[in-house]
């Protein structure tokens, strides 16, 4: 151990991990979307006039299955419930919260008792009260996700390698909480019945694994793996091949292969619903980019907008371009600073035109640099000209809707071709051409009923 | 601060790029091809110059008028054209008239590479392909060659030239001839280039510098260049010639020629070689075994130029025939995969 994964690239990593976090006071109004999470929207279960408490559940749908609760992350009045621009573009009901600065606790949820600790049935409700989601960025509820897993799942990773540039995040969790993470860790493993866990964490991260191993993690039943620093190593699939050495088949599910990968902030969030009773409304989050004064570690609730975060940091200094959510690599698109910050905001970047390396005319020179870098061992160039045919046929005999969009192919490409964002267009005209296929046999199925 | 000030790009992902662009690969190229470059100066003297400065003009004049005439993007700022005009020289004997690297880049960058579309789209070397024109169009101008200032007396008296004599024949033909190349010229001789031959080809050594520096810059990886270079190698261990040591000879099919020039720019080209790894090792075993078959067996005494074209024309099937290791798939699952694609193809 660590198993190595083909390809992947050495991007400049940017971070500055010695930057010390700083914890960041909510502002006056913070708004709390209702969709923070893989799966049905909450539904506010507070009404504007209400005073709610910091912590306090004030969305829930509690028919869906797949859902995580959303808390208060300020005491306060409820002002406004209407819908605000969310990171990811949408206008989604969101319930905007008066700050009285009291941060006056919620005390529904007490700690967890030593023999709820170990089961894991308390576990898992305890997790989806506290609206526990993958704190990597993908936003998908914790609970549902170790608790489909048991059965199937003979390993639990949690991942700490942190492989995208700038993000500090996870690094300093390890720094300044190591115990409680591994306590996380620890609860998640009972959860799902295994005796052992692993921790992977990328060498470039020594520190924190000195201070990791210092814990003695071996009480925890936890195993810490440091991994080659390469980008993706922090990708779900290349965990568990650097850990176990299974690949995970296309279009399976990491617990098809027996793992399931949790992220360091969401351990360290999963100890402080069982342990302290708090629920998910704060993580480490890293701002960065040439267009902020001084990028910063910052500690910052849910619900706080990008223009507040932007001014905890200086302010601008040069006109930025855009703003990206998570890192740079995977990282999403945001267009607008009114918008907030969710559970799943590993990193804001506020990027000028000193980022930016498109070209007018990208050029594909053939050199086949994509080929070498792409971890899932695909051809990027030949699924790109498949895909500028619009041959879908093609497109699927070159596994494009294998492609993960980890953005190797076009950060290696000399030659600028918008390779990743074609495979991401791609997988979405498959999928609306699946819906409409579907949609044509109902219709067909509905003309035969009908002659029946 | 007003956020109404600022308006955002929604744009590609990744948002960060690697530093190294298509004009930074080429410019390595060049830094490349100095030292073949600086032989061929020292070998074959100003000359030299002239035709590298005519060949590049003109083959970047080429790339812009076309561009400009079709009203496509500029693309000269990639200095593609640049390496092709000197790739082209490099192929010429010293003594070319000034005229013929610009009708070389001619057919190079106008029929070659712009007319299927520019850089990237040409299926075979525009370089090579422009040498084999100029050579099929003018075979005697192309196949004199100068005599180059710094030879060993041990060449002058084996080849019998006469002091005045201007041009003389190349190891290589000596080779397909009766000379036995291996007492004419000593080894290290030849590895640094002290014979005669086309500008570019003569020295090993500073080829091999190049192609150490591309491979250090990860321009090319070594599998094209060592999979070429080692197949000669073995052919010509096995089968030798008569007269010759099978070492020797296969020291000779190495050394001479332009083997060094061909297996490490012109088969590297990335628009007419395979992409996929696999792939270009299968292409650098064809390319030797191709140059060697032409080398033993055809009319003229070099092989490289045609069997790198030939090559050039496979390099697309290859690349079909050759896909990697998808993750998640094991070998065993592909075969079995492949042989049901098989079935349902015949059924």
């Amino acid at each position: 151990m660590p198993y190595k994964f083909r390809g992947g690239v050495h991007p400049n990593y940017m971070k500055a991990p010695q930057e010390e976090v700083v914890v960041v006071t909510p502002p006056k109004e913070v708004v709390v979307p209702m969709a923070q999470h893989i799966g049905a929207p909450c539904q506010p279960i507070v009404a504007v006039g209400d005073y709610v408490t910091m912590g306090q559940k004030i969305g829930d749908n509690p028919n869906a299955p797949v859902c995580a609760p959303i808390h208060s992350p300020v005491s306060g009045k409820v002002i406004k419930i209407e819908p605000r621009l969310h990171p990811l573009g949408d206008l989604i009901p969101a319930i905007v919260i008066e700050n009285d600065f009291q941060d006056t606790p919620c005390t529904d949820l007490a700690p967890l008792t030593e023999e709820e600790l170990k089961n894991p049935e308390a576990i898992f409700t305890r997790l989806r009260e506290a609206g526990i989601v993958g704190m990597g960025g993908a936003m998908f509820p914790t609970a549902f996700k170790l608790k489909g897993g048991i059965g199937k799942v003979d390993t639990l990773i949690c991942n700490g390698a942190e492989c995208e540039p700038y993000l500090n995040g996870d690094h300093w969790t390890m720094k300044l909480h190591p115990e409680e993470t591994l306590k996380g860790i620890e609860i998640a493993r009972i959860a799902c019945g295994l005796d052992k866990a692993y921790y992977g964490i990328e060498k470039n991260k020594q520190d924190a694994i000195d201070l990791l191993n210092s814990c003695n993690p071996a009480q925890y039943g936890i195993e810490i793996v440091p991994e080659d620093v390469k980008y993706p190593q922090g990708a779900e699939k290349m965990q568990i091949k650097a850990i176990t050495n299974r690949e995970v088949p296309p279009g399976k599910l990491p617990a098809d292969v027996g793992c399931n990968v949790i992220s360091t902030q969401t351990a360290y969030a999963i100890y402080k619903a069982c342990y302290e009773g708090v629920p998910c409304y704060e993580r480490i989050l890293t701002v960065g980019g040439t267009a902020v004064n001084k990028p910063y570690n910052l500690q910052c609730r849910v619900g706080t907008s990008f223009s507040y975060i932007a001014e905890q940091c200086g302010g601008f200094v040069k006109t930025p371009k855009k703003i990206v959510l998570g890192g740079p690599m995977m990282g999403l698109i945001c267009t607008g600073l009114d918008a907030v910050n969710v559970k799943g905001t590993a990193g804001i970047l506020f990027f000028t035109e000193e980022e930016d390396r498109t070209v007018e005319n990208p050029t594909c020179i053939r050199c086949g640099k994509c080929i070498t870098v792409c971890p899932m061992g695909l051809e990027p160039i030949y699924m790109y000209n498949y895909f500028k045919k619009g041959d879908f046929e093609n497109m699927k005999k070159y596994h494009i809707l294998d492609c993960f969009e980890c953005g190797s192919c076009s950060y290696n490409c000399p030659g600028r071709m918008p390779l990743t964002h074609s495979f991401k267009t791609a997988k979405l005209l498959f999928a609306a051409k699946a819906a409409e296929e579907k949609a044509r046999a109902a219709a067909a199925a509905a003309k035969e009923a009908d002659k029946k | 601060m007003k956020e109404r000030e600022y308006t955002f790009d929604a744009s590609y992902q990744p948002q960060v790029r690697t530093k190294t662009g298509t004009s930074n690969i080429m410019l390595d190229v060049i830094i490349a091809l100095i030292p073949a470059m600086a032989v061929g100066v020292w070998q074959f003297g100003a000359r030299v110059l002239a035709l590298l400065a005519v060949s590049v003009l003109s083959a970047v004049f080429f790339e812009w008028g076309y561009r400009k005439l079709m009203k496509k993007p500029n693309s000269i700022g990639d200095l593609s054209a640049c390496v092709t005009g000197i790739l082209l020289v490099l192929t010429l004997p010293s003594n070319a008239p000034l005229w013929m690297p610009v009708v070389g880049a001619f057919f190079a960058i106008i029929i070659v590479k712009q007319l299927y579309g520019g850089l990237g789209k040409n299926f075979v070397n525009p370089a090579l392909a422009g040498r084999a024109f100029l050579f099929f169009s003018w075979t005697k101008l192309m196949t004199s060659w100068a005599v180059p200032n710094h030879l060993s007396a041990d060449a002058i008296s084996s080849a019998s030239i006469a002091a005045d004599a201007a041009t003389m024949a190349t190891p290589l033909s000596g080779m397909k001839g009766d000379l036995i190349v291996s007492n004419a010229y000593g080894y290290m001789d030849m590895f640094i280039g002290k014979m005669p031959g086309s500008i570019g080809e003569i020295s090993a050594l500073a080829l091999l510098i190049g192609g150490l520096y591309l491979v250090a810059k990860k321009v090319i990886n070594w599998r094209i260049p060592v999979a070429y270079i080692g197949t000669v190698a073995v052919l010509t261990l096995a089968f030798g010639k008569a007269d010759y040591s099978n070492f020797d000879w296969m020291m000779c099919n190495l050394l001479t020629g332009g083997l060094f020039l061909g297996a490490i720019f012109m088969a590297t080209d990335y628009a007419s070689s395979p992409v996929t790894l696999k792939g270009q090792l299968i292409y650098g075993f064809g390319c030797g075994a191709l140059t060697v078959l032409i080398r033993y067996f055809g009319g003229f005494p070099e092989g490289v130029t045609f069997a790198i074209l030939i090559m050039n024309l496979c390099a697309w099937a290859i690349d079909k025939g050759t896909r990697g290791r998808q993750f998640g798939v094991s070998k065993a699952e592909l075969k079995a995969a492949k042989k049901a694609a098989k079935k349902e193809a015949k059924a």
